[in-house]
């Protein structure tokens, strides 16, 4: 296997959770899940060849329906419970981990102005 | 009545003979790369079926790019086979269908009424559908001569190169269909009425001849055809249907000849799981707006224009594609509107109109479903604003459309407080305000550029006669007096109404014009019922009457083969 030096991490994302997948948490990364023990594994399989994250896999720890019922206040709406997914919206269309979070719904509904944590 | 007439003679109809001419399938498209049209041109070449047997396939992806050097078909990956052992659970049904929409929806209905054993798989978590309205004709309340008249109308909407069968087979079936639709969606406990013939106001006389229309209408907004099909997904279940939800299809299963015996779909958690059809397999995947590079080379022309959809990927043409099905030629319809910034009885009426800079732009007599065409580039992407002053009821009485009030006009701004109703809020986009300025502000447009238009625009009017644009001068009223209103609107891609070679039984043909055996295509996945540079709006609600239409023809059909 190719040696991984930090910047060739830093380089190349794919390179990088390679280097997740042998348990080393790459340090140039901000992770918030890291952060609380969470390790790359976890979420990104042992596998030699680490995926994205499926929504199946957030699950394993986050419930929809518990997340939804927690924002239902939400002004001026749910985003976990809304008209195109249900409470079924991956996760990763706005959460992110290792890049800035973004809002899924604003480029239509541009006074859905929510702060994606 | 008599049904559906057919072309005399030997051989596949002018449509057919053009989209297999020019039209892109696997196998025209290697018969034309080892023409050596690779590039520019490919498309005005016809492949001779003997030179294209005798071509090897290209080793690599991305092998072409279309006229203006920018998309490959690398949007269309050939599948990795998955393995027999990678499959979880093989499950035998009559008929499997893809994707649980308007057309889908009412095909595994009808296919189950007719006694056949069906599945959907569908990749959203729940059913999902767009629109309020659906339309057929009242055959009983309409001349022979009407509906061949209308028929004619929707061939020339459609700049004379969709396929006629289809539009007769909509219009000698779609009462029946759309009747259907209504009842069995009912049955599930949907809000739906039959609007009939008052919803269509403009073609009750067609060339002189009387017409009656079944008009479902799923609704008041925020109330949609989607909580429609859901409820008809309802009354599907009762009938035996089995759903499966989260679950996108990623294979057919092709026999040794090509025929298609399944589907492979992937579920939620992550395994695959076969779907043998012993029947046939209906695609009813929807249209490809957020597949960025299928919409580049096969509609270039909403490159910049935003979408109103999500996931509609074009899953279902790339399952078609490889196995063997035709695309419609390049320049595909496309569907823009927006009927929700304001109210949409005012969206043809011929006001003063702005581009997003605050420039007029148009004899506002082009009607908002065209307007996309004008704002197609990427700074106004479809955004445009309706300028009028306070004196709109009087001097726009007599304009086609309708008036909505100031007092109603309240339910469409998102400055007065208080909650709407029959709008989607997060849409609503029209102002008031007490100066020109403070408008342009609000309609996000430059002010100084919009006091300019004012003014040029009521020195036009007062010399009565649009000497800019050629407006009628009948629709030609000053905006002078406060409180000035504006409705911002931004066209978006609703759908992508052009779609892959079908016949009259909407089985999939292949690049010989043979049908595939097993393979069929509805919903705005069909090919032939449009053609034109944009959706027409003569009947409102042909676009979803068509999909139920065809759904539930289609599914009576595979039930009874």
């Amino acid at each position: 296997m190719t040696i991984l030096t930090p910047s060739r991490i830093l380089g190349f994302g794919l390179a990088g959770l390679l280097a997740a997948s042998l348990g080393a948490a790459p340090a140039a990364w901000t992770s918030k899940h890291a952060a609380r023990g969470v390790t790359c594994v976890q979420c990104h399989g042992k596998s030699g060849k680490p995926t994205a994250v499926p929504f199946r896999q957030c699950q394993g720890c986050h419930d929809p329906a518990d997340l939804a019922a927690r924002t239902a206040q939400a002004k001026p709406t749910n985003p976990h419970l809304n008209r195109h997914y249900g409470t079924q919206t991956d996760c990763t269309r706005c959460h992110h981990e290792h890049k800035a979070s973004e809002n899924l719904c604003l480029p239509c509904h541009t006074r859905f102005t929510f702060k994606v944590p | 009545m008599s049904d559906e007439p057919r072309e005399e003679g030997q051989g596949p109809d002018a449509y057919t003979r053009r989209v297999l001419e020019q039209g892109l399938s696997r196998r025209s498209f290697l018969g034309r790369a080892a023409g050596g049209a690779a590039a520019v041109g490919l498309f005005g070449m016809g492949a001779s079926p003997a030179l294209a047997a005798a071509v090897k396939e290209p080793k690599a992806e991305g092998f072409a790019t279309s006229t203006d050097g920018g998309a490959t078909l690398t949007f269309l990956p050939k599948p990795k086979p998955i393995r027999d052992r990678e499959i979880s659970e093989t499950l035998t049904f009559d008929v499997v269908v893809v994707g649980a929409g308007a057309s889908g929806v009412p095909a595994a209905l009808s296919a189950a009424e007719h006694g056949a054993k069906v599945a959907v798989v569908q990749k959203a978590p729940f059913a999902l559908s767009q629109g309020n309205t659906g339309s057929g004709i009242d055959l009983a309340a309409s001349e022979k001569a009407g509906v061949e008249a209308l028929v004619a109308r929707l061939i020339a909407d459609s700049n004379h190169r969709c396929d006629p069968k289809l539009i007769r087979q909509w219009a000698y079936h779609s009462g029946e269909a759309v009747r259907w639709v209504i009842d069995r969606a009912k049955q599930g406990g949907a809000t739906v009425v039959d609007q009939g013939s008052p919803a269509q106001r403009a073609i009750l006389k067609v060339n002189g001849y009387s017409m009656g229309y079944v008009t479902s209408f799923f609704g008041p907004k925020p109330y949609t055809t989607g909580d429609g099909m859901r409820a008809l997904a309802k009354t599907a279940e009762k009938a035996g249907v089995k759903f499966f939800f989260q679950m996108p299809a990623v294979q057919l299963v092709q026999g040794r000849s090509g025929e298609v015996q399944g589907v492979i779909a992937r579920g939620h958690d992550g395994k695959y799981r076969k779907f043998l059809a012993k029947k046939g397999v209906i695609l009813a995947t929807g249209d490809y707006q957020n597949n960025r590079a299928m919409s580049d080379y096969f509609i270039p022309d909403v490159k910049y224009l935003e979408r109103k959809q999500m996931d509609r990927t074009g899953d279902g043409f790339a399952l078609a594609y490889w196995a063997g099905g035709v695309f419609e030629p390049i320049g595909h319809t496309k569907m823009l509107h927006d009927f929700d910034a304001g109210p949409a009885s005012m969206c043809d009426m011929p006001f003063l109109a702005v581009d997003r800079k605050g420039r007029r732009f148009v004899n506002e007599t082009v009607e908002m479903s065209l307007l996309n065409n004008y704002l197609k580039d990427a700074e106004n992407a479809g955004h445009y604003s309706q300028v009028f002053d306070a004196d709109y009821m009087t001097q726009a009485a007599t304009w086609p459309g309708k008036l909505v009030p100031p007092e109603g006009l309240k339910n469409y701004m998102p400055d007065e407080p208080g909650p709407k109703k029959g709008v989607f809020e997060s849409q609503v986009n029209t102002h008031k305000a007490g100066t020109l300025e403070e408008l342009a502000r609000k309609l996000e447009v430059d002010p100084a550029t919009l006091v300019a238009t004012v003014r040029r625009y009521n020195e036009v009017v007062a010399s009565g006669k649009d000497s800019d644009f050629g407006k009628p001068a009948s629709f030609l009223a000053p905006i002078l007096k406060a409180p000035f209103y504006g409705i911002h609107r931004r066209v978006r891609v609703s759908a992508i109404c052009s779609g892959m070679l079908v016949d009259e039984h909407h089985q999939a043909l292949n690049a010989d014009g043979k049908p595939i055996k097993g393979l069929f295509l509805v919903g705005n996945l069909g090919g032939g019922f449009y053609g034109g540079v944009d959706y027409p709006l003569t009947v409102f609600g042909l676009s979803l009457g068509r999909c139920y239409t065809f759904g539930y023809l289609t599914g009576r059909h595979v039930a009874r083969l």
